[in-house]
C-alpha cells in the first residue's frame, strides 16, 4: 500500500466517521397519529401534554392529517406508552406511533 | 315577567356551560385536557319590550358570565359558572311610569361532565357526555328598592339550591361540527317562590368557512354557526299557588360566527325567538345578543 492509497483510505474513513457521527447526533423524531384531532383549540391540549414529557425539544402539529411530529433533545428518546398516556390525558387517542428515519424530515 | 327572565337566564347559564370551543349557546362533549383550564367570559344582552298589556313592560337584562373549566382527567371536567346581572324593568302602572332595577352577582353553578362514549378517527371524533350539576344560592335574593322587595325575576339570585343534568353529543370533523344536548333543571322553593322546572333541547351546526383548504400546521378556523334551542318552563309557584302568567315554550334560532385558534376563541351570535308559546301574559323575548371569548391554558 503506497502513501497515496493510505491517505485516500484515511480520508474516506474520516469522512464516514463524520457522517456517522452527524447522523447519530441527530435528535430522534417521532410521528404520532392522533385520533379525534379536528380543531385548533383541541390541538393546544395535545401539544401541552406532549411538551410536558421529559426530553421533548419541539412539536409540529399538522391538523389536516392529525399528526404531531415530536423531536427530542439530544440523547433522549420517546417511548410509545408515555406518548399514549399524554395523548389520552389530552382527551384524544394515539392511533400510531413511529420513529421518523433520520433525515426524513429535512426539507419539510 | 318571570318567564321571560327565566328563559333568558337559562340561555345565559347553559351558554356559559359551553366553556369549550363549539356551540355558543350550550355545552359540548369535547374534552378539557387533564390539569388544564378553559376560561370563558360571555356578555349577554336580552331585550323584551313587546308587551301588549297596558303595563307596557320593557325588560332589559345584561349578563356577564364567567366560566372556568378544569380537566380533572381527559374524560372528566368540572365547570364553575358565576354570572353578574344588571336587570331593569320599566313599566306603566296607572298613570305612572315605574322603573325598577338591580345588579349584582348571581348564583354559582358547578357541574361535572364525563365522557361516557368516545370514538376517535383521523380528523373526526364522536362523543357523548352526560353532565350533572348544582346551582348554589350565592346571589342576593332579598334586594329592595324604594318600592319595597323586588320581585324574584329582578333579584340577582334565586335563593334556592337547584339541580341540573343532561347529556350532550358531539360529532366533530375538520369541516364541520354538530352538537346536540338534552338538559333538565329542577328548581326548589325559596322565599315562598319556586321557579318552574325547565327542560331544554339544543342543536348546533358549526361549519368551517375559512380557511377553505387546510394547509400545513394548525391554522385558525372561522366557523359559521347556526343553533336552535327549544326551551320549556313549567309554571312558577308563589306561596304554593301556580302562576298562570308564567311558563311556556320558546324556540330560539341563533346565527353566529366563531373564530377559533389554538389558544383562544372569539364569538358572537344573536338568539332570535322564532316561536313563543307562553302562558297568560308572560312577557315574550325580543332577542338575545351574546358575545365573548374563551382561553385555553
Amino acid at each position: 500500500m503506497n502513501f497515496r492509497v493510505l491517505t485516500q483510505r484515511m480520508f474516506l474513513t474520516l469522512a464516514l466517521a463524520l457522517v456517522a457521527t452527524g447522523v447519530l447526533a441527530a435528535p430522534p423524531s417521532y410521528r404520532l397519529a392522533v385520533g379525534g384531532l379536528a380543531c385548533p383549540f383541541c390541538a393546544y391540549g395535545v401539544e401541552k401534554k406532549l411538551s410536558a414529557l421529559a426530553g421533548v425539544e419541539r412539536l409540529e402539529t399538522n391538523i389536516e392529517d392529525g399528526s404531531v411530529i415530536v423531536t427530542m433533545q439530544d440523547g433522549m428518546t420517546l417511548d410509545e406508552a408515555s406518548a399514549r398516556r399524554a395523548v389520552k390525558a389530552a382527551g384524544f387517542s394515539l392511533r400510531t406511533f413511529e420513529q421518523v428515519p433520520p433525515g426524513a424530515l429535512e426539507g419539510q | 315577567m318571570h318567564t321571560v327572565l327565566k328563559l333568558a337566564m337559562s340561555s345565559l347559564s347553559l351558554a356559559a356551560a359551553a366553556a369549550w370551543g363549539a356551540p355558543i349557546t350550550f355545552n359540548t362533549a369535547l374534552p378539557v385536557h387533564e390539569g388544564g383550564y378553559v376560561w370563558r367570559e360571555q356578555l349577554v344582552f336580552m331585550q323584551s319590550a313587546d308587551d301588549p298589556t297596558p303595563a307596557r313592560r320593557d325588560m332589559q337584562v345584561t349578563g356577564l358570565v364567567s366560566v372556568l373549566g378544569y380537566g380533572v382527567t381527559g374524560d372528566f371536567a368540572l365547570f364553575g359558572m358565576l354570572p353578574w346581572f344588571d336587570k331593569r324593568l320599566d313599566m306603566r302602572m296607572g298613570e305612572q311610569d315605574l322603573s325598577r332595577s338591580q345588579s349584582g352577582v348571581g348564583d354559582l353553578t358547578v357541574l361535572g361532565r364525563y365522557t361516557a362514549y368516545q370514538y376517535d378517527a383521523p380528523g373526526r371524533t364522536l362523543r357523548v357526555a352526560p353532565f350533572l350539576g348544582v346551582k348554589a344560592p350565592t346571589g342576593e335574593d332579598d334586594a329592595h328598592d324604594g318600592l319595597g322587595l323586588l320581585p324574584p325575576a329582578l333579584q340577582p339570585g334565586s335563593g334556592s339550591w337547584d339541580a341540573l343534568g343532561g347529556a350532550v353529543l358531539t360529532y366533530q370533523t375538520l369541516d364541520f361540527q354538530i352538537d346536540s344536548q338534552v338538559s333538565y333543571q329542577a328548581n326548589r322553593e325559596a322565599n315562598g317562590f319556586q321557579a318552574g322546572n325547565r327542560w331544554q333541547v339544543d342543536g348546533s351546526l358549526q361549519y368551517r368557512l375559512l380557511p377553505r383548504r387546510l394547509g400545513a400546521g394548525v391554522p385558525a378556523f372561522l366557523y359559521g354557526v347556526l343553533e336552535a334551542n327549544l326551551v320549556h318552563s313549567a309554571k312558577d309557584r308563589a306561596n304554593g299557588i301556580s302562576d298562570p302568567n308564567s311558563g311556556g315554550t320558546t324556540l330560539f334560532i341563533t346565527p353566529g360566527l366563531q373564530y377559533v385558534t389554538r389558544k383562544w376563541i372569539v364569538e358572537a351570535g344573536v338568539q332570535i325567538p322564532v316561536s313563543q308559546d307562553l302562558n297568560g301574559t308572560a312577557l315574550e323575548t325580543d332577542y338575545l345578543f351574546t358575545t365573548g371569548f374563551r382561553i385555553n391554558f
